[in-house]
């Protein structure tokens, strides 16, 4: 997995590729949190290039998402492919975090 | 025992304060609950991981819990990556009396104590009242606050919520009107876990089994 990370606009945007799973989640939970530790309570993850989400996966996004919204900001998550949709849809993730198509749209929803 | 694992807080929750023994409602489930809360002890301890078809081993290192250990060595012999679901079944109807197992640790802990009760001064039974109550209450109180505060909850309590939901538990300490108020919300937070979504579903199959043994009865 990669983490890519870039602040603009007061939103931290991670651009992650390949798998999120139980190995590789510590590593994406620490980066999430840095953002939000410094300051930085609005984050979006690009998710356009995630092939395979685990529950240890969506463990980290449901923590990061509930420590984000402490912080008074939130967690959106943009450009799911169709396994990793699958997933989401199962949990239900979409009723508590905004999954949107595209990057724009999560600005939006983070108050941009 | 540092420390509770969600095997444990299900079966303190499952017990009736007043007859030390598993609550009625939740006996023909506790088992299920119990499988179902070692292999959540074992995600959070990041040494297993699930997806919607398969359940396999991240990290076979012991996490110095006999129940535990156990399971996760269970789990790292199998070659075959089945599903949560089997996995449960599997702890759950194959590997003896989960529940005594259980009550008997908890007493080693010095969480329940064993007393052994006369009923109707012919019949004994062994009676397992708390010590203090102070981990049922704090579970309890944990559980509350995740039926009816919309925040977003922590992984641990949102899987203590399906076991408590899928067990009997739920229906135990609320009210019906409250559990008709919670209902959204419940099902909302026990979808988050997938073993969570799977121990309901072993719950379900059992609900049917008896159903069906029920109508077959002979009048």
């Amino acid at each position: 997995m990669d983490i890519n990370q870039e602040v603009t606009d007061g939103m931290a945007v991670y651009r992650v590729t390949g798998r999120i799973d139980g190995l590789t989640s510590p590593d994406l939970e620490q980066a999430l949190s840095s953002s939000i530790n410094g300051g930085t309570s609005r984050v979006i993850l690009d998710m356009r290039a995630v092939t395979y989400i685990s529950s240890a996966g969506l463990r980290c996004i449901l923590s990061t998402a509930k420590r984000a919204k402490a912080g008074q900001g939130g967690l959106a998550v943009f450009g799911l492919q169709s396994a990793v949709n699958e997933v989401f849809e199962a949990s239900g993730f979409n009723t508590v975090l905004p999954v949107v198509s595209d990057e724009n749209e999560a600005r939006l929803r983070l108050g941009a | 025992m540092e420390h509770l694992t969600l095997a444990d807080e299900i079966v303190v929750l499952m017990l009736d304060d007043e007859t030390g023994a598993i609550r009625p409602l939740c006996a023909g489930f506790a088992n299920v609950a119990i499988a179902g809360g070692i292999l959540m002890e074992l995600a959070l301890l990041a040494r297993i991981d699930t997806d919607l078809k398969s359940l396999y081993v991240i990290d076979p290192k012991p996490v110095g819990d006999e129940m535990l250990d156990s399971a996760l060595q269970e789990i790292a012999a199998e070659p075959r990556h089945d599903g949560s679901k089997s996995w449960i079944r599997h702890f759950a109807f194959h590997k003896g009396d989960l529940t005594s197992h259980v009550l008997e640790r908890l007493v080693r802990a010095g969480i329940l104590r064993a007393e052994d009760r006369r009923l109707l001064w012919m019949f004994s039974r062994r009676a397992y009242p708390q010590n203090t109550g102070r981990e049922e209450r704090e579970a309890k109180g944990r559980l509350l606050a995740v039926v009816f505060d919309d925040a977003i909850p922590s992984p641990r309590d949102t899987l203590l919520l399906s076991l408590a939901d899928s067990s009997g538990v739920l229906d135990a300490i609320l009210s019906a009107d409250e559990l008709r108020k919670a209902s959204k919300r419940i099902e909302q937070v026990v979808a988050f876990e997938e073993i969570g979504r799977s121990v309901k579903a072993v719950e379900a199959e059992i609900r049917l089994q008896i159903e069906i043994a029920s109508i077959a009865r002979p009048m």
